[in-house]
């Protein structure tokens, strides 16, 4: 991703896209000779940053530094580079091939997150655990399931991903305001060579279509629809690690930690869940860009102004990078998710009798009790061992207050065949297997497996 | 050598990566198949001699093979004809020479009947992945380019922009309606088994196909609506051809049609000098002509006969 943003990969582009511009006027009928042609592809990454900069020194103009520095190296086509273009030919198409290919890397990466959950949702499918709702603990759930949460933010993600990438249009070859009055002239007023050269242009780097009309620039509008894409990631990623770092502190589970890893300088026992926490960190920072677009979008001005320009050489590359490394931190933590099954179970030991309440009474009921007796009975016991609980009782001994109690009428063994955990998960482990089944394998399918290679992390 | 077609004087009705379409008047059309080659989704700074050509002779060749399996938009490929009939473009009979095929104009349905008759491609991953081909479940144990019997019909949507969208075929029988869904797979179905057994004692497997279908009433307007075939049919553009003397189910099969090219690309990309993206590297004489002369083998096997030097036969 980073190789993705840097001068070489931008400027080659730019190159590139001279060099489409020469090809497909060529082809159109202008006298641009094959030499030409041939110059300019041979020199598609040789680029001399030193006599750009003296060029950009000179001219104050960074696209006619570029211009120069190539025509150097390509003097058959010096006369040609550029023809008929402005600015933005090569800045903001180039822009869009960048974005389309960052898009790319992201999907990648969000794959292999989404193959590691995969394998964690399924090893923990039936695994039950509190869920919890305002934070509070509410009915069972499964590890497994929780995981698929996580997933389907992320498949949601790719799904907007993909129809981003397939519609992105190019902005194409449409000259300073917009109107291609330049290229009209170059084709001597033949307007069909004009649409053409836009087409061909858009095709050869295989873009679907070009924009149907344009200021100078392509409307700003196209960043802020792939930025929210970006930032979407990003808050899916930064649910993730919310929840991640709340089941750490409650001991559940963990983020791994490397065997020499010092959790603290001052605690040394201390094991802290850094890793999601750097993924809010970005994720806050992506989703604060996230405005930007758009707030940049209101105020281009008629055909364009410049005050885009600063702007979005900073955000967009900075949304791109923090989400790549976001999603490299989230891959690490879904690879190493250590669970610790023997605090989940006495966490849920410590709130099932209480949410087994409806259970209980049936079989109080079918033990001859009436139901608004018992009913009453678990209410009075239920807050008598909640309270102690509140003030230091280790256990929920709500069962054997009920089996002490006469007016009950259950046995402590039967009582206690009423809250097995896994009675309590409904359907959770049947939806890990449907979602891996009805989600993930189609969206794997038609993907080529990547070797197993994790990336370093190097944030 | 045909790189674009711009300067014929008909206006354009639709034009594509290698092939533009122009329109003639109310009921005809002008379907012209350039030079241009494509390879990895990227079409090539070059062009491949004849293979215009070859691509509309062959889709003739198959419309007169198929006469009675199915009605067909062709009313001519000959250009000489079609000069006669479209005089505007009597000053480019040579550059359309072969290349062009005047056709009936029809409502063409928006779904690409695809059949696969080999699991290869895009249909190998989605097998090799979860088992599934367009989402239903195959056989179990199938190798990459192995024979389905019988072959998968595999409905997609055609995308104005980018890249096909598969569809199950309830999804198209939502589209079009119950009846024209069926007789759409049965005509492909039929007409690509035809192909398939024609083409393989010929030397040539097609692994695969994408036919379009459209409808229009019989001459004169009158009558119920028929399905005609339209667009390409059974070229190695429109279809995966594969040699069948080195046919070898386990792993991919090299293209027929498009080998030479592909390895050379290949080589270039495992060297370092290609990252798959604008612009493909330039070819080199001998590549173009080992291509070029693919696609005249093609037609040789197929048809019995060499492509006319002048381009009709």
């Amino acid at each position: 991703m980073l190789e993705l943003w840097s001068p070489a990969t931008r400027h080659g582009l730019w190159r590139r896209l001279w060099l489409a511009l020469a090809e497909a006027e060529r082809e159109l009928g202008v006298a641009i000779p094959e030499e030409a042609i041939r110059q300019m592809h041979a020199n598609l990454d040789k680029i001399d940053f030193d006599a750009v900069a003296a060029y950009e020194k000179r001219f104050r103009h960074d696209v006619m530094a570029h211009v120069y520095a190539f025509g150097d190296v390509a003097p058959a086509a010096k006369p040609f580079i550029h023809l008929g273009a402005t600015s933005a030919y090569v800045t903001d198409n180039a822009d869009l091939i960048l974005m389309r290919r960052g898009l790319d890397l992201l999907r990648g990466r969000v794959l292999e997150v989404l193959r590691s959950l995969t394998a964690f949702a399924e090893q923990w499918r039936d695994q039950p655990t509190l869920g919890y709702t305002h934070l509070q603990p509410a009915q069972l759930t499964t590890v497994g399931k929780r995981a698929t949460l996580w997933m389907q933010d992320l498949a949601l993600d790719i799904a907007d991903i993909d129809y981003r990438r397939r519609t992105l249009p190019f902005r194409g070859v449409k000259g300073t305001t917009g109107t291609q009055a330049s290229f009209l002239e170059l084709f001597g007023g033949d307007h069909e060579k004009v649409r053409r050269l836009d087409q061909l242009v858009t095709e050869r780097v295989s873009f679907p279509a070009s924009l149907p009309v344009t200021g100078q620039t392509y409307t700003r509008k196209l960043d802020a629809f792939v930025l929210s894409v970006v930032a979407g990631i990003a808050a899916s990623a930064a649910k993730f690690s919310g929840d991640i770092r709340m089941l750490q502190s409650f001991g559940e589970m963990e983020e791994p930690f490397e065997s020499e890893q010092v959790g603290s300088s001052a605690m040394a026992y201390k094991r802290n869940p850094m890793r999601a926490e750097r993924i809010a960190s970005l994720a806050r920072f992506v989703n604060s860009l996230e405005g930007n677009a758009n707030a940049t979008h209101a105020v281009q001005y008629f055909e364009r102004t410049l005050d885009d320009s600063a702007n979005r050489r900073l955000v967009i590359p900075e949304m791109f990078l923090a989400t790549d490394a976001i999603l490299l931190l989230m891959a690490n933590i879904s690879r190493g998710l250590e669970v610790h099954p023997a605090v989940i179970a006495r966490r849920v030991a410590a709130e099932l009798p209480f949410m087994a309440t409806e259970e209980l009474i049936v079989r109080a009921v079918r033990a001859g009790g009436d139901r608004q007796v018992a009913h009453e009975v678990i209410r009075k016991h239920s807050q008598a061992t909640a309270r102690a609980l509140k003030d230091g009782a280790e256990s929920n001994d709500l069962l054997e207050r009920l089996s002490k109690d006469k007016s009950f009428g259950v046995k402590l063994k039967d009582l206690e065949g009423a809250i097995d955990p896994k009675r309590f998960v409904g359907r959770a482990p049947e939806q890990v297997d449907e979602f891996l089944r009805d989600v993930m394998t189609p969206l794997f399918a038609g993907e080529t497996a990547r070797p197993a290679r994790p990336d370093e992390l190097r944030v | 050598m045909l790189m674009q077609a711009s300067a014929l004087p008909l206006r354009p009705f639709r034009r594509g990566k290698v092939r533009d379409v122009y329109e003639v008047d109310a009921e005809r059309l002008l379907l012209v198949a350039t030079d241009r080659v494509s390879a990895f989704d990227v079409v090539m700074g070059e062009t491949i001699p004849r293979k215009g050509a070859v691509l509309t002779q062959i889709t003739a060749w198959w419309l007169r093979q198929l006469e009675d399996k199915v009605e067909h938009h062709m009313l001519s490929a000959s250009t000489a004809e079609i000069v006669r009939e479209v005089p505007q473009l009597r000053d480019h009979e040579q550059e359309l020479e072969g290349r062009a095929m005047l056709c009936r104009r029809t409502t063409v349905f928006p779904v690409e009947c695809v059949v696969r008759g080999y699991l290869s491609g895009s249909a190998w991953k989605e097998y090799r992945e979860g088992g599934t081909l367009a989402g239903e479940a195959l056989g179990k144990g199938l190798r990459e380019s192995d024979r389905l019997d019988p072959p998968v019909f595999s409905p997609a949507t055609k995308a104005d922009e980018g890249h096909d969208e598969n569809i199950t075929v309830d999804r198209m029988r939502t589209l079009i309606g119950d009846s024209w869904a069926g007789e759409l797979e049965r005509l492909s179905r039929e007409i690509y088994e035809a192909g398939r057994a024609i083409a393989a004692r010929r030397g040539i497997i097609i692994a695969d196909t994408k036919f379009e279908f459209g409808r229009a009433r019989s001459t004169g307007g009158q009558g119920v609506e028929k399905v005609i075939l339209v667009d390409e049919v059974l070229t190695p553009d429109s279809s995966r051809f594969w040699p069948a003397d080195s046919y070898e189910p386990g792993h991919g099969q090299p293209s027929f049609d498009k080998q030479p090219l592909r390895d050379y690309l290949d080589a270039e990309k495992r060297a370092g000098r290609w990252d798959g993206n604008y612009p493909p590297p330039r070819l080199p004489k001998d590549v173009i002509e080992a291509t070029s002369e693919r696609y005249l083998d093609i037609f040789r096997r197929l048809t019995g006969h060499s492509l006319d030097p002048n381009g009709s036969h």
